[in-house]
């Protein structure tokens, strides 16, 4: 009798698999493909990924409740403003190479484990977000329907820094010591990526 | 009772390490990746740049074990300096500053580190910190000089750092064998054969060139 109720059971599994290719109709809900171009645009995109995460180190280090829960309003919020700006001003020479200048300060500060003042912590996460978001806002051209791009922008913030924020707190809330020296070391990898980057295509990134 | 148990001990500390041992090997399978684009070429690129040349293997591979002879707060403060030092000796490189005898420098630092590790010594921090500071200006250099233009900048200085933190950890890794009297002198022994591994590269550089 078991074995006839797993056998039923096994086709009414394959029935329903069968049916999982109906399930990427998305056409339904139209636009939609501009936040996800957003959300990629930051995520695929080393320079923007790199200066974020060591945000994220950063913030962990201060502690989540402490000091930093507003962090994670605050940098998308910044993305979104930025990414909004570039729709009215002209192209700002030199951002991209202002851009991975903040991974090398960002990765220091993590690789220093200073204990920042919260006016220059916030301060740094307002300027680089909106930094940031301006970069990404800037390939926002023709049909991409803007506020959808945007919103895409800040939620690629916000997951990163969301996800790296959270781990590094939850980490240096265990004892094992070599947990803060490993996020220092994280922090100090982040910032020799770019002054290397800077090193070797810092030129061109300036001239353009 | 008490053999079964520590059979089943023995069991489950074979399967951790075949756990281990693929979780080493796994990331064979994420390398496929190549022939997608420009990132990950770069990656991959900066990746095998440190792994591939011997003479940086064996002096990264020495500061991570000196670190680990040393203890704290040396074993943590070679591993956070050094990736920024070295950077520092890339944006030479990437410039094109010219600084004489590089690859000399790179095998006096295989030989110098060596030294170190073989004699065990205990100089003070900021002595041990110059020391490999000037080793990873070097190191860094010649990363920077040789960067391939067709990589992207920016995913082939990860690998590249990723590779060189790598070998540090190994280094550090090995050196926690210095626990044991035997393992110490196990240490020691590879600190001589790092050395002379330093002597072959001066020696092949002078013939060779």
């Amino acid at each position: 009798m078991r074995k006839f109720e797993s056998v039923g059971r096994l086709v009414f599994v394959i029935w329903l698999v069968s049916f999982a290719s109906s399930a990427h109709a998305h056409s339904t809900v139209k636009g939609v493909g501009d936040l996800y171009a957003g959300l990629l645009h930051v995520l695929t995109a080393l320079e923007h990924v790199l200066p974020f995460v060591a945000l994220s180190l950063l913030a962990g280090q201060r502690g989540l409740k402490a000091q930093a829960e507003a962090v994670l309003l605050v940098f998308p919020v910044a993305l979104m403003i930025g990414a909004a700006a570039a729709l009215w001003v002209p192209p700002i020479p030199g951002l991209a190479f202002f851009n991975v200048a903040s991974a090398i300060l960002l990765g220091g500060l993590v690789a220093a484990a200073w204990p920042l003042p919260g006016a220059v912590f916030y301060g740094l996460v307002i300027l680089f977000g909106i930094s940031h978001g301006f970069a990404n806002g800037e390939a926002i051209s023709g049909s991409i329907k803007a506020y959808l791009f945007i919103l895409g922008t800040g939620l690629a913030g916000l997951a990163i820094l969301a996800y790296g924020t959270l781990m590094v707190d939850f980490l240096l809330g265990r004892k094992a010591s070599w947990i803060p020296i490993a996020v220092r070391v994280a922090g100090s990898w982040i910032a020799a990526i770019g002054v290397l980057v800077l090193a070797t295509t810092g030129r061109t990134m300036l001239a353009s | 009772m008490i053999a079964s148990t520590g059979r089943r001990f023995i069991l489950a500390g074979a399967a951790r390490w075949a756990a281990f041992a693929y979780w080493l090997f796994a990331p064979a399978i994420a390398f496929a990746h190549v022939g997608q684009g420009d990132v990950s070429g770069g990656f991959i690129a900066g990746l095998e740049h440190p792994v591939m040349g011997l003479d940086h293997v064996v002096a990264m591979v020495a500061v991570g074990i000196w670190g680990a002879q040393l203890r704290a707060p040396a074993i943590w403060v070679l591993p956070v300096t050094f990736p920024l030092v070295m950077s520092f000796g890339g944006i030479l490189g990437g410039l094109g500053v010219p600084i004489p005898g590089i690859e000399i420098g790179i095998a006096v630092s295989a030989i110098v580190l060596g030294a170190m590790v073989a004699f065990a010594a205990r100089p003070p921090l900021w002595i041990a910190g110059v020391i490999v500071g000037v080793f990873a200006i070097f190191h860094g250099y010649a990363h920077g000089a040789e960067l391939p233009e067709s990589a992207n900048a920016i995913s082939y200085a990860m690998g590249f750092v990723m590779a060189t933190g790598g070998l540090h950890a190994l280094g550090i890794l090995i050196g926690v064998i210095n626990k044991w009297p035997a393992g110490e002198k196990c240490l020691r022994a590879g600190g001589v054969l790092i050395a002379l591994c330093g002597v072959y590269f001066l020696f092949s550089h002078f013939i060779g060139g």
